[in-house]
């Protein structure tokens, strides 16, 4: 069974130096891209949740090639400590 | 050139992001506001379906209030599975389930669901509309219970605030209203409330921001409505009382309703809580004992007298500062 999604970013988040949305869509795409919730809204939605939690930091933001906004994310102390407590041993990235 | 260029890029992106910032900020707050109105019309709505047979002439104080909590939750559980299923998330609850915030979550809907809101419907019923402040004293625990298991010492604000949530239920209590014979149990009942959902609160500490507050939600009212429904009613002896309501059909319409609005309220103010974070959607949320005792006075016939009114008021203040610094609001709101 996979983790639920937000958990799912910020476990991503634990293993990377930081990331921005389409890293994160990138990363999470072979195990949640068939589903209908893929979507950059559910993602952005997901990431500025954990951030307003605490989990993970906003650390910049520029415009894309697109023109679109686009936000990198850390992952905070209290994140890391949550996904070592929560998130069982074999999802771990 | 590039350098202007640069610069028009970077002025392009402040502008997106300050927006972006604002819209986050203004959807968190409009859902917090949103979910203490949508509470107050739950908390109407499920003594307008009391006020039907069989539910009015039930015997003993438990029976009906289960069975009006456990339809309206499991109402609430549906019309949230529906909204989840449109947006795609039904696979979201099995793998919440599958975590240990998750059944954190459940533990915390059993507190939340047929602990507390069984107690506050026990509380509505005997004390009517004086109960609804009094369970809005739940951030004062939930405070409280922070500062005892998760030692986090509050504040003098917090303690501030916790002082005038006392005082304004010890004026609510001041004066009985006549033809109650049951009041004080019902203030007692509102007391265990707002204590469990205090103690749901400091539950949701476990990892509880790593799950998505849609399906948070969904999983509470489905799991609060079914053990209602199948445990706590039989145990009321309840179960003739569920069937005649069922068969009555207008009371069941009228809690289907009744579990839209809850349903709605706490997708709200999980939103605004994961948003504008739990101190401000907590602050707004609570502002459902506002709406709650106004909808009563304007819908129901609750006399307006001076302690409940004085009282009410009180509380909300007293709830406001144990849950955040007003200043802060003024001064975020400025950004």
């Amino acid at each position: 069974m996979l983790l639920p999604a937000r958990m799912s970013v910020l476990n991503y988040l634990s293993a990377v130096k930081d990331a921005d949305i389409n890293e994160i869509m990138e990363a999470m795409g072979p195990q949640y891209k068939s589903e209908k919730q893929f979507t950059r809204q559910t993602y952005l939605d997901h990431a500025m949740s954990l951030e307003a939690n605490g989990m993970c930091s906003l650390i910049s933001y520029e415009l894309d090639a697109d023109g679109d906004l686009s936000l990198r994310f850390r992952i905070t102390d209290e994140g890391k400590s949550a996904v070592e407590k929560y998130v069982p041993e074999k999802y771990r990235r | 050139m590039s350098g202007n260029s640069n610069m028009n890029h970077a002025s392009a992106a402040d502008a997106k992001m300050k927006q972006l910032s604002r819209k986050f900020r203004v959807t968190g707050l409009t859902a917090g506001a949103l979910s203490g109105l949508t509470y107050g019309i739950y908390t109407t709505l499920v003594l307008v379906a009391g006020y039907y047979e069989p539910l009015a002439g039930a015997v003993g104080i438990l029976a009906a209030p289960y069975v009006c909590s456990g339809l309206n939750d499991l109402f609430a559980g549906i019309w949230l599975t529906i909204y989840n299923a449109k947006k795609g998330r039904l696979a979201e609850i099995g793998r919440t389930l599958n975590t240990f915030p998750g059944k954190m979550l459940v533990l915390g809907a059993l507190l939340g669901g047929p602990l507390a809101n069984g107690a506050y419907l026990v509380g509505l019923a005997l004390a009517g509309a004086y109960a609804i402040p009094i369970s809005a004293t739940c951030g004062l625990f939930g405070a409280l219970f922070a500062w005892i298991f998760l030692k986090q010492r509050p504040t003098k604000r917090v303690v501030a605030g916790m002082v005038i949530c006392v005082t304004g239920a010890i004026i609510i209590n001041w004066t009985k209203p006549e033809g109650s014979p049951n009041f004080t149990l019902g203030i007692i009942c509102a007391l265990i409330a707002a204590v469990s959902w205090g103690l749901e609160g400091t539950l949701s500490s476990f990892g509880g921001a790593m799950i998505d507050t849609d399906v948070a939600t969904n999983i509470r009212e489905l799991f609060s409505g079914l053990v209602d429904l199948v445990i706590i009613v039989p145990l009321v002896g309840g179960l003739g009382l569920l069937g005649g309501t069922i068969a009555a059909g207008l009371p069941v319409l009228w809690l289907a309703v009744s579990g839209l609005s809850a349903g709605a309220s706490f997708l709200l103010w999980y939103k605004a809580n994961a948003t504008v974070g739990c101190a401000i959607g907590m602050s707004l949320n609570v502002t459902y004992a506002f709406w709650g005792v106004l909808f009563c006075i304007l819908f129901l016939g609750q006399p307006v007298t001076p302690t409940i009114v004085i009282g009410s008021i009180v509380i909300i203040i007293g709830a406001i500062l144990v849950t955040m610094n007003p200043l802060d609001f003024f001064k975020k709101g400025e950004k």
